[in-house]
């Protein structure tokens, strides 16, 4: 098969500037690019702002506290999370909570798999899984009394967590991871 | 997971083609200081949100095929539709003609007068008079076609 190389017309098909330059400029196009422009920037601020309020977390909206009606157990969360990034939430336990010197507290198996619990501070005597929950007994003297869950979330998305003092009511709520 | 891991490099590759896009254009010749302070913040910031805690040799890979496959994509998608090539690149702008100066295109541009004629000294042109069309290209670069020294059949053939 002969070697013979593929070749097409030359074609002056670049727009020419008073027909001397072949520019090519499609400032229609480009006039439209900066009315797109126009609109992006100030998008792009109201994330920034968004961001720095805690609109997506490490913020003021993400903060969210939640307490039984009797006190004994009461949380500081935040509501939105970044994945991959540290968070803490704060148990603070009432007098309700504490029964013959321990505290008994039930947490669902959310805390641990999708938001990512790494460590809990003070570490309980005792763990107990099972039911879909973890069982912590901590052993306490009288109100206050605070327990720190260290979360490290993996997973975006919402995902729904209970946490519950022996012979108190549950405490349901969500917290929202964005990636 | 390894498919986040894909996607994290997709999105950071063409997230940030599209903030480049938005930036602007500026005469890669005449990168300030500053300029060369927000190409490498931006790889940086962006590299750490891509890899995360992945650091192994695998997700390295996989994530430098995904961003040269996203990249040969774009380049099909450029050379296949006038429209994409514009949408990514842009449009060559004029920046002077005619002895005066496109004034919306050099704001827009973020350029200034001086940045032309910087651009023109070093082709030799005194002034303003010796430049017959200034263009800013898509690929960044601010060419200069002299008044005299060129005759218009000569410019055609550089094209």
């Amino acid at each position: 098969m002969p070697n013979i190389p593929f070749e097409t017309p030359v074609e002056d098909s670049v727009p020419k500037v008073a027909d001397e330059v072949a520019v090519g400029e499609d400032l229609d196009f480009q006039r439209k690019w900066w009315r797109f422009e126009k609109i992006i920037w100030p998008i792009l601020v109201l994330i920034i702002v968004a961001d720095v309020v805690g609109l997506f977390g490490r913020g003021w909206l993400a903060k969210a506290k939640a307490a039984t009606p009797d006190n004994a157990l009461s949380l500081d969360y935040e509501r939105i999370e970044r994945a991959s990034t540290p968070s803490i939430m704060t148990l603070h336990f009432g007098e309700p909570a504490i029964h013959n010197g321990r505290i008994v507290l039930h947490v669902s198996d959310s805390i641990v798999k999708p938001l990512g619990a790494q460590r809990i501070s003070p570490q309980p005597a005792l763990s107990v899984v099972g039911n879909n929950e973890i069982t912590y007994v901590i052993p306490a003297t009288q109100s206050p009394a605070s327990l720190q869950i260290e979360m490290d979330p993996s997973f975006p998305g919402l995902h729904p967590f209970r946490v519950q003092v022996e012979g108190s009511t549950p405490i349901d709520r969500n917290i929202f991871v964005v990636p | 997971m390894a498919l986040f891991t894909v996607l994290r490099a997709a999105f950071g590759y063409l997230f940030l083609v599209f903030l480049t896009r938005i930036v602007g254009r500026r005469p890669g010749k005449q990168l300030t200081p500053f300029e060369f302070v927000l190409v490498f913040y931006l790889g940086g910031l962006t590299l750490t949100g891509m890899v995360g805690t992945e650091m192994s040799l695998t997700n390295a890979v996989c994530q430098i095929f995904t961003i040269a496959l996203c990249h040969y994509v774009l380049s099909v998608l450029r050379l296949r539709f006038p429209a994409f090539q514009k949408v990514l690149c842009g449009s060559p702008l004029l920046l002077m003609s005619n002895g005066r100066w496109r004034s919306k295109s050099l704001s827009q541009a973020l350029l200034q007068d001086d940045d032309v004629m910087d651009m023109a000294r070093e082709q030799g042109i005194r002034d303003l008079s010796g430049i017959r069309v200034a263009v800013l290209e898509t690929f960044g670069q601010l060419n200069i076609i002299p008044a005299q020294k060129n005759p218009p059949t000569d410019v055609k053939g550089e094209g």
